[in-house]
Formats: C-alpha cells, sequence, structure tokens
C-alpha cells in the first residue's frame, strides 16, 4: 500500500485538485440540505424551548405557529386541578404585521405571563416587557431594521416600546416577538384570552398519560412533539417541493461529480497501472492500489468537504441572520457513504481495463 | 474554422479523458446552475400568475392597496361604471378577491378566492383542464394540484368563505408556493360577506393604442378613493413584497448553488488545461508563440462550456417537462436571461480557469521545455 499512497501524493497539484473537487461537492450538497433542515428547525424554535410536554388548544386545532387558538374560560383552573399536572404556562400566539421604513414584516408574536414563564428564553440585552405597550424582538429583525431598545414601533393601532432583545428567536418567515398576554388581550379586543397552555407533567406521570387525562369541553391536548410535527409538515409542504428538489438535484450533481473527479485521477494514472503490470503486479495488486487510492482520496476530500460546509454555514449565517443551516450528522453519514461508494465505482471502471490488458500492450500508443 | 480553432479542437478530442473531464464536469455543474435557476424563476413567476394572467391591463383597487397578498381591497360597486366612463378604458370587470382557506376533508389550503360576475371577460382561470370555466351559484373552480392532493374532483364539495360549494371546474397553473386561487360566482362572493355593495378590484382593458400607465394615471385622477396600477407595476409590487416574505429563502439557495456550480467549472477546465501542459510545450518548442498558446486553451475552455451548457440546458428542458407530471405544485421556468447569465459567467470564469495554468507554459524557455522539472 505503500505504492498507493507515494505514487498518489508524488504529483501533489494533481492529489490536491482531486481532493478539491471532492470537497466542493461534498460541500455543496450538506450546504443545502443543511440549509433545508435549518428552514424547518426554525419553525419550531419557541415550542422546543418551552417547557412543558402536552399542549392544550381550542378543539381542532393542531399546529401552533401564528395559529389564533382560543380557549374556553376557565381551561387554566381545570388543567391546573387535573392531577399529574405540575406546571401550566398559558400563552397567546399571533401574527402580526408592522410596517417600518415602508417595508412590512411579520412577527410571531407571543403573549405569556412572567410569572408563569414562556417568555424569551434567551435574553440578549434589555429586560422583559412590565407593561401593555411594551416588546421584546429578535436581536436580528431589530439589527435588520435599524431598531434600538427604547425605540417604537407601531404595532396594530398602537405604538409600542422596544425594552429588550432576544436571541435564538430568528425566523426567516417572520421572527418571534414577546409582550405581556395582557397586551395580545387589549389587541385583540378579548378579555381573558388564552390561545394555549403548555402543560408539563409531574415527575411520573408520561405526557401520553396526562394528554388523555386532560378532556376540557371545546379543548383539546396534544403531545409537544406531535405539535412541533405539525408545524414542520405545515412549512414543509409549501416549501419542500422547490427546496426538496433543489437539494435532489445538488445531491446527484455532486455524487457525479465526485465519480467523476476519481475517475479521472485514476485514467490519468493508466500509463502508470500498466507499468506496474508489465512489471509482474497482479491484478488483485493493481485492483488493491487503485481503491486504496480513490478511498484516500475520497475521504481526505469527504473531510475537507464537511469544513467547507460548516465554514460556508456560518459565513452565511453571519451574511443573512435570519436562516439558519443544520448540518445534520444523518446527512454527513449518507453523503460520506454515497461519495465513497461513487469514488470506488469510478476508480474500478478504468481500472477494470488495464487489468484486462496483456502487460506488453500496456505501452503501445 | 481557423487554424487555432482546429488545432484546439482537436487536442482537446484526441484525449478522451481530458474531454469527459472538462466537457462532463462542466455539463453537470451547469445542469446544477441552471436547473436551480429555472426552479428560482418557476416559483417567483408562479407569485404573480394570477395578475399576469386575468387579461388586464390596469388594476383599480382601494387607495393605497398596492398588490395582492395579505391585504384586503374594498371600493365601492360604482366605481366599475366611473371607471368604464375613463376615456382610454375600453373594458371594466369588478372582482371581489379575499384571501381565505379552501378545505376539503382534512386538506386546508390557502387560497385567493376570486368572486367573478357571470360573463366576466377578465379575471378567470386562463387553464381549465377539465370541466367548466364558470362557477355558477354554489360552484368553485379550482386549482388541478388542490383538488389532487384532497383527493376531490368534480361533483365533490370544498368548504370556503364559510359555505359549501361544489367543484364544476379544474385549472391548472394557478397555484404558487404560497397559495392557490380559486374562482366562484360574483353573487355567492357577495352573499357570504354579508351583500355590501363593494368590490375589490375592478379590472381594466385599455383600447387599442393607449399606454396602460397613462390610462392608470386618467383613472387616478377621474376616479376618488382608487389606486391604479398597470398590470407591469402591479405585478412586480406583488412580485417584491412574497419574494420578501418567502421566496428568499430560495434565492439563497440558488445563489449557493450558482456559486458552487462555477467552481467546478473553474475546476474542471483548469484540471483539464493543467494535463495537457506538456502538450502547449511542444507547441511552444515548435515555435508557437504565446498568444497562440493562449488562443488554444480559450477556445477550448469555451468549447467545453458551450458543449457543456447545452448538456445543462438538456437536462433543465428534461427536468421541467417531468416534473409536472410528478404532480408537484412546482413549474420551472427557463429564461433568457438566466441563460445569458449562465452562459456569459461561465465563459468568463473558464477563460480565467484555462489561461492560469498556461500562464507557467508561456514563461517557459522553448529549448527547456522537455527539460524534467522546466514545467511545474
Amino acid at each position: 500500500m505503500l505504492i498507493a499512497r507515494r505514487n498518489l501524493f508524488r504529483d501533489r497539484t494533481r492529489f490536491l485538485l482531486s481532493v478539491l473537487g471532492v470537497a466542493v461537492s461534498i460541500g455543496l450538497i450538506l450546504l443545502l440540505a443543511g440549509y433545508r433542515s435549518g428552514v424547518y428547525r426554525q419553525a419550531s424554535a419557541y415550542l422546543d424551548h418551552a417547557p412543558g410536554s402536552v399542549l392544550v388548544a381550542e378543539r381542532g386545532i393542531r399546529d401552533f405557529l401564528g395559529t389564533s387558538s382560543t380557549l374556553p374560560a376557565g381551561a387554566e383552573d381545570a388543567v391546573q386541578r387535573t392531577p399529574g399536572v405540575a406546571r401550566v404556562i398559558p400563552i397567546v400566539s399571533q401574527f402580526v404585521i408592522f410596517e417600518l421604513h415602508g417595508r412590512k414584516d411579520g412577527f410571531f408574536l407571543i403573549g405569556y405571563d412572567r410569572a408563569k414563564g414562556g417568555g424569551p428564553w434567551e435574553l440578549a440585552e434589555g429586560r422583559e416587557p412590565a407593561t401593555d405597550d411594551e416588546l421584546v424582538i429578535d436581536r436580528t429583525a431589530a439589527r435588520q431594521h435599524a431598531i434600538a431598545i427604547g425605540d417604537q414601533i407601531r404595532l396594530l393601532d398602537r405604538e409600542a416600546t422596544i425594552v429588550g432583545f432576544s436571541d435564538g428567536t430568528t425566523f426567516w418567515a417572520g421572527s418571534i416577538a414577546f409582550a405581556r398576554i395582557t397586551t395580545l388581550e387589549s389587541l385583540l379586543r378579548t378579555p381573558g384570552l388564552q390561545g394555549f397552555l403548555i402543560v408539563t407533567p409531574t415527575g411520573g406521570t408520561s405526557p401520553e398519560t396526562l394528554r388523555d387525562r386532560l378532556s376540557i369541553p371545546g379543548s383539546e391536548a396534544l403531545l409537544k412533539s406531535d405539535v412541533i410535527a405539525n408545524d414542520r409538515k405545515l412549512m414543509a409542504r409549501v416549501y419542500d417541493a422547490p427546496i426538496g428538489l433543489m437539494v435532489a438535484i445538488a445531491f446527484v450533481v455532486g455524487v457525479l461529480v465526485v465519480g467523476l473527479v476519481i475517475y479521472t485521477a485514476t485514467v490519468e494514472r493508466r500509463r502508470e497501472y500498466g507499468a506496474l503490470k508489465a512489471i509482474g503486479a497482479r491484478n488483485r495488486t493493481l485492483y488493491r492500489i487503485v481503491t486504496m487510492q480513490a478511498f484516500i482520496a475520497a475521504v481526505a476530500g469527504s473531510v475537507f468537504g464537511v469544513g467547507l460546509a460548516y465554514g460556508a454555514a456560518t459565513g452565511l449565517m453571519a451574511w443573512r441572520p435570519q436562516f439558519r443551516v443544520e448540518i445534520e450528522p444523518a446527512a454527513v453519514g449518507v453523503v460520506l457513504v454515497a461519495s465513497v461508494v461513487m469514488a470506488l465505482l469510478a476508480a474500478l471502471i478504468p481500472a477494470r481495463a488495464v487489468a484486462r490488458l496483456e502487460p506488453a500492450e500496456v505501452f503501445r500508443g | 474554422m481557423s487554424a487555432t480553432g482546429l488545432l484546439a479542437r482537436r487536442n482537446l478530442t484526441r484525449n478522451r479523458v481530458r474531454l469527459a473531464v472538462s466537457l462532463g464536469g462542466v455539463a453537470l455543474a451547469l445542469s446544477l446552475v441552471l436547473a436551480l435557476d429555472a426552479i428560482f424563476a418557476g416559483v417567483s413567476n408562479q407569485l404573480t400568475a394570477y395578475i399576469d394572467r386575468a387579461g388586464a391591463d390596469v388594476w383599480v383597487s382601494q387607495a393605497g392597496v398596492r398588490n395582492l397578498h395579505m391585504v384586503s381591497s374594498f371600493i365601492s360597486a360604482s366605481v366599475t361604471d366611473e371607471v368604464r366612463a375613463v376615456d382610454g378604458v375600453a373594458e371594466a370587470t369588478p372582482i371581489l378577491e379575499a384571501t381565505d382557506t379552501v378545505a376539503a376533508g382534512d386538506e386546508r389550503a390557502v387560497a385567493y378566492v376570486v368572486g367573478l360576475p357571470s360573463g366576466a371577460s377578465m379575471g378567470g382561470p386562463w387553464n381549465v383542464v377539465a370541466g367548466s370555466s364558470r362557477a355558477g351559484r354554489g360552484e368553485i373552480v379550482v386549482d388541478r394540484g388542490f383538488a389532487r392532493s384532497a383527493g376531490v374532483s368534480i361533483g365533490d364539495t370544498v368548504t370556503v368563505l364559510g359555505g359549501e360549494a361544489r367543484i364544476v371546474g379544474l385549472s391548472e397553473g394557478t397555484a404558487s408556493l404560497v397559495n392557490s386561487v380559486a374562482f366562484v360566482s360574483f353573487d355567492d362572493f357577495q352573499a357570504m360577506r354579508g351583500g355590501a355593495a363593494v368590490v375589490s378590484f375592478v379590472l381594466a382593458k385599455v383600447a387599442q393604442g393607449r399606454s396602460p400607465n397613462a390610462v392608470a394615471t386618467e383613472i387616478e385622477r377621474q376616479v376618488s378613493g382608487v389606486t391604479a396600477q398597470s398590470t407591469a407595476d402591479f405585478a412586480a409590487q406583488e412580485r417584491r413584497l412574497t419574494m420578501d416574505m418567502s421566496a428568499d429563502v430560495i434565492s439563497i439557495m440558488n445563489a449557493i448553488g450558482f456559486v458552487v456550480g462555477l467552481a467546478v467549472v473553474a475546476l474542471t477546465v483548469y484540471v483539464a488545461t493543467l494535463a495537457g501542459r506538456r502538450e502547449y510545450g511542444v507547441l511552444k518548442a515548435l515555435g508557437a508563440r504565446n498568444r497562440m498558446l493562449y488562443r488554444v486553451v480559450l477556445v477550448q475552455a469555451f468549447l467545453s462550456v458551450a458543449g457543456g451548457f447545452l448538456a445543462g440546458l438538456a437536462f433543465t428542458g428534461l427536468l421541467a417537462f417531468v416534473v409536472p407530471l410528478t404532480g408537484l405544485n412546482l413549474e420551472l421556468s427557463i429564461t433568457v436571461a438566466s441563460l445569458a447569465k449562465v452562459a456569459l459567467v461561465a465563459a468568463l470564469i473558464a477563460g480565467l480557469a484555462a489561461i492560469l495554468p498556461i500562464r507557467q507554459v508561456s514563461g517557459v524557455d522553448p529549448a527547456i521545455v522537455f527539460r524534467r522539472g522546466a514545467l511545474p
């Protein structure tokens, strides 16, 4: 195997170019696949971070994001009294559009009660809203609109003061903002409004058991994980046709480029393999050398490609912070296996041609 | 073909491996770039499909309303006659429009629901593939993609605007990334919304030879409380808003694909040229001038880009044909602007990538080309 390595590294430029070719392809696939995951992951940021595992919503409601749900009066007390309930967080979720510098933008506004929880999980600057005309908004959105703490923005029929910035609440379809639940009550002209209850079961009570136990008229108990899945599915139904197709094209093209790069690199060494054969190397040795070289180039390229994808993802998120790229380990695994398999196939095709040659024919034009 | 061109072509095709790299690599890369561009263009086209295809030259709306998405526009029903009376207007049709959910079983989809007066010459579906294009009382024309995913067809009932309507027609090309368009009768729409004598938009056709922009200005001057825009302006406003809100997601992916695709083009052309260094050295030793060397590699790079471009175009064309058949709510649109942009940038990048390795050859003394180590 020393021959394989030495022969491979002797022409460093060629080797580096092969590695680069593989790396760029792998980087492309991972970046786009990670981007797709990020697009859906962002949709569940709030529920992912909210404590609790069961959601109580108006009957018939299956998703959370920007959904107006109205619970019947007394639902919170009824849930509170149910055995196995440790904590109840009432919130209101509402999509609101505000206008700034002539550009419309949307917020997924969450109304919460500070004493009960459900507010921003990562307050980057400032404080939580203490009165009904105060808001905490996403830091990235604030930066994009050049909003500073203390600024006022128009929220439906009133002015609201920004008192804090939160992190982790960026979402390309409109970031998450926070206000007191009473702010939403008056905005939506519905005193005592509660949209959802996020319920934490006591230790020893499973979320499924609690869900089945919570039967409050006019409402419905759902597992938080199911609601998250529904939100992502809703997002996916809208965007998966174009995004999924783009990722699929990138995958096919990327893997084929890996194949092409390795194929070329192997064919270019045909003469050298022929020489090995002429001096008596068996076909088995030849295949082993070819496989080894393809494997080294593919693995080196893949590792570099994974790095490239992470680097590009960081760059992309710095450039457009409202987007998130989530490179998932499973995707990395699939891409690595696919590219190594492709590389080996691409190397063995030209190697077979050499193996079939008579040693004496090798040097004939 | 000139001598240089012939030499470039022969040299490129003689070595099959090099041909495979440069053509194959460029073809794959350009397939990626062109296909992603076509998806993006298709998505943005769909966003304004209704505005573009409604058949109007001018859109008249409530004052200040400049687009369709996420807005509501209500103007007095008498505006239709006022618009009709404006000089330069050949025809005017009122429509009612609201963004609503169309539901069938478990399937719920957001749609622009359009209420059309009977006999309307504008604003209706433009490509009805089954059934009728006219919705009477209690009837609706829905997008075929919606019908397919909801598992309903002509004769079935859907819930819309708080009531029920029977499907009488299926239309194509009326769905975008964000929503589809459904057509009901004007009277139904009005009844479901309380029966007030209002309309959402008045669609106007201008008389032959009149400019839509001039007529729009005239309408705004003569009719109070309305905004009038040419279809092109109205569509541009709509596109700007919906792009901001939703299609940005796709434009980023397109940008990534573009950059990576060009990197692959550069890489493959560079590798192919590098592999031929020795031959260019020989050319030089035979007395070829540097200018000639550059011309040979440039012609080769352009031949690769041209071949790869055609392959990429064929791939994208095939994809554009196949994707709609799969039932995906997606249309691929190959635009001249996209082709020109890709061809130009790819040729430029390939040219640079070809010149880079040849610069080393051109700097070498012809006499020492064959000496070991003379070429890097």
